[in-house]
């Protein structure tokens, strides 16, 4: 009946302009050349159709094969308000949608991230610890973030690849002597995974370690994330928790009774002598680093989770003296983002192996974030605390891990589908050292 | 023969005619504004309860056995059917599924977001042709030979059915 009345409305609109043909030859030229585009259009699509046809080798079911015209002509078409969506998408270039049938080969998605920022600080003497990445400079300027690449590609349908690869502006990445400022390329994930089922996958590769939140749900995708950085517990260079982890890793997760627990176990190189790098090319003594990480889910709270992990290592770091390492965190998410509120605590334990006192350094911080409900949704103010602190006995951090407690105020304008513009100030209390306080403005986007 | 009775009767007539009876044409009926869960036949499940949904649909579950991967099969946007299992299933807006499912494969927890067709026609047939698919169509519009399956042991159409 559907049918029947759509066609009775296309012919209506046509009825009447054809049957006044001779009467407005204007009216006749339009119609001719409507005609004309619809054959072309017609022609195209069957010419992709063939094309189409020839190259998917999806498994077609008998009864497609039997009715070979309904199967590749839809007898309703989309609704216009759907078709124009659709070429939309097809302009944004949505990159995880699959819009085809699989194919006889591995075939590689690409997908990419990048930023661009400005930043302004008072900062006037040494940075304390703080890392390139987090924009604290005594120069006033723009900032090239990562340029990221993501690839992903499944080589049967239990085992896939994927990496994420970056190019980092660094002041030394440059040829010449002294090395002149240029880009340094890194493979910061490369994992090769088979699934078994949804309660064991096993993998092999390098990671961005599982043992807290941020590291493992942004990556290095910056436009995912609301704020410009990262917390600086979790930050890239940073030495407080080894954010890479080269090794094996056995994940999975179960409904639990509702609960929806997720898993990782791990078994890896630990850090390697610079204490921010992973073992990449090969571990530094004969103990593996090992975690465990758990998260819930539940169904009667859908947005929250709750996690913790245990992390081990042993460590003959270049600076600090050689000792066993405890991490032990905690997280919990509301990944909504009326409100979207993410908070993670970490300690981090030193023992040295000739008999020195056991440290704690801690960190934590707590981010609140709210999506305005006016002019489309597209603003979303935020403000983080954080706070990191390293006891003076803790000689393996000292000198590489900022003791200082943060605030960050910023707005998100989400300008695109897939461009977001921020603006932040930060006020960052350190200890012994100077206060800093920074205006930063970025554009984080994926493409 | 004056101007306006000529236009009325060349162009606005047939449009409104045409806008009323498209309109009609999509009006389903009672009932019709439920969306029905249809899987291909080799699926092993005949119901689901609302959460196990919510995790098929989030990419949590991806397995219905060990050797049947969920397929999504994800209406194009604009869709009705789709606006609903937004609203109800995801709780997400356009811009926030999006960024749901790139942030998804960026993790590399799945593969690829879900498959986009563009009519329940397209729907049927890709779910029947893909072992393990799951889509979501209009519940009087369900295309034959796939099952549909009951949420919370309900079927469309009957009270208390959570897409609406």
């Amino acid at each position: 009946m559907r049918r029947v009345f759509l066609v009775m409305g296309i012919a209506a609109v046509l009825a009447t302009p054809s049957g006044a043909q001779s009467a407005d030859p204007e009216m006749r030229q339009l119609v001719e050349r409507l005609m004309n585009r619809i054959d072309t259009l017609e022609k195209r699509v069957a010419e992709l159709e063939q094309q189409n046809s020839a190259t998917h080798l999806a498994p077609v079911s008998p009864a497609a094969q039997a009715a070979p015209q309904t199967a590749q002509t839809p007898a309703i078409p989309p609704s216009p308000a759907e078709a124009i969506a659709a070429v939309h998408q097809a302009h944004e270039q949505a990159p995880p949608l699959e819009t085809t049938a699989p194919q006889a080969g591995p075939t590689m998605h690409i997908a990419g991230f990048g930023s661009m920022a400005f930043s302004a600080t008072d900062l006037h003497g040494p940075n304390g610890g703080f890392q390139p990445l987090t924009l604290l400079s005594t120069h006033s300027g723009f900032s090239e973030g990562q340029f990221v690449l993501q690839f992903s590609s499944a080589l049967t349908s239990k085992v896939s690849v994927f990496s994420e690869l970056s190019l980092t502006a660094r002041s030394d990445a440059g040829t010449g002597s002294p090395a002149a400022p240029g880009f340094n390329p890194e493979v910061e994930r490369l994992i090769i995974r088979y699934d078994w089922n949804d309660y064991f996958k096993i993998s092999f590769g390098r990671y961005h370690t599982p043992i807290n939140y941020w590291n493992t749900a942004y990556h290095h995708g910056t436009w995912l994330q609301t704020t410009i950085d990262r917390p600086e517990m979790t930050q890239f260079g940073g030495s407080f928790i080894p954010v890479h982890f080269v090794g094996m890793l056995v994940e999975g997760a179960a409904p639990a009774g509702g609960l929806n627990l997720n898993y990782n176990v791990g078994l890896g190189n630990g850090r390697g002598q610079v204490l921010s790098r992973a073992g990449d090319l090969g571990d530094i003594n004969n103990n593996r680093a090992w975690l465990v990480n758990a998260f819930v889910r539940p169904d009667q709270l859908y947005g929250l989770q709750i996690g913790g992990s245990v992390y081990r290592d042993e460590l003959n770091p270049l600076t600090g003296l050689p000792g066993r390492e405890w991490i032990e965190s905690a997280h919990v998410v509301w990944a909504k983002e009326t409100p979207e509120f993410i908070s993670e605590f970490a300690n981090v334990s030193h023992t040295p192996f000739n008999g020195g006192v056991t440290s704690n350094s801690q960190a934590f911080y707590s981010q609140l974030a709210y999506r305005l409900p006016f002019n489309q949704k597209l603003w979303k103010p935020y403000y983080r605390f954080e706070y990191i602190h390293v006891p003076e006995s803790d000689v393996t951090f000292r000198v590489l891990v900022p003791s200082f407690e943060g605030s960050t105020v910023g707005l998100r304008y989400d300008a695109a589908s897939f461009a977001a513009i921020k603006v932040e100030f930060r006020h960052y209390i350190r200890r012994d050292l100077p206060s800093i306080n920074g205006a930063f403005v970025a554009t984080d986007f994926t493409f | 023969m004056p101007i306006l009775p000529t236009l009325w009767l060349r162009r606005i007539f047939p449009l409104a005619a045409a806008v009323c009876l498209t309109a009609f044409a999509n009006y389903a009926g009672p009932g019709g504004d439920d969306v029905a869960i249809v899987v291909s036949p080799d699926v092993p499940v005949d119901n689901l309860s609302f959460p196990e949904l919510r995790r098929l649909m989030l990419g949590e579950k991806q397995y219905w056995t060990s050797n049947l991967h969920v397929t999504l099969l994800m209406r194009a946007p604009g869709a009705p059917e789709r606006e609903i299992v937004l609203r109800t299933v995801y709780q997400m807006s356009e811009a926030q599924f999006r960024q749901y499912w790139i942030a998804k494969v960026f993790r590399a927890e799945v593969q690829s977001g879900p498959r986009v067709v563009y009519s329940s026609e397209m729907a049927g047939e890709q779910a029947l042709a893909t072992p393990g698919a799951l889509a979501f169509v209009d519940a009087a519009q369900v295309p034959k030979g796939l099952k549909v399956v009951k949420i919370n042991g309900l079927m469309p159409g009957q009270k208390g059915y959570p897409l609406h």
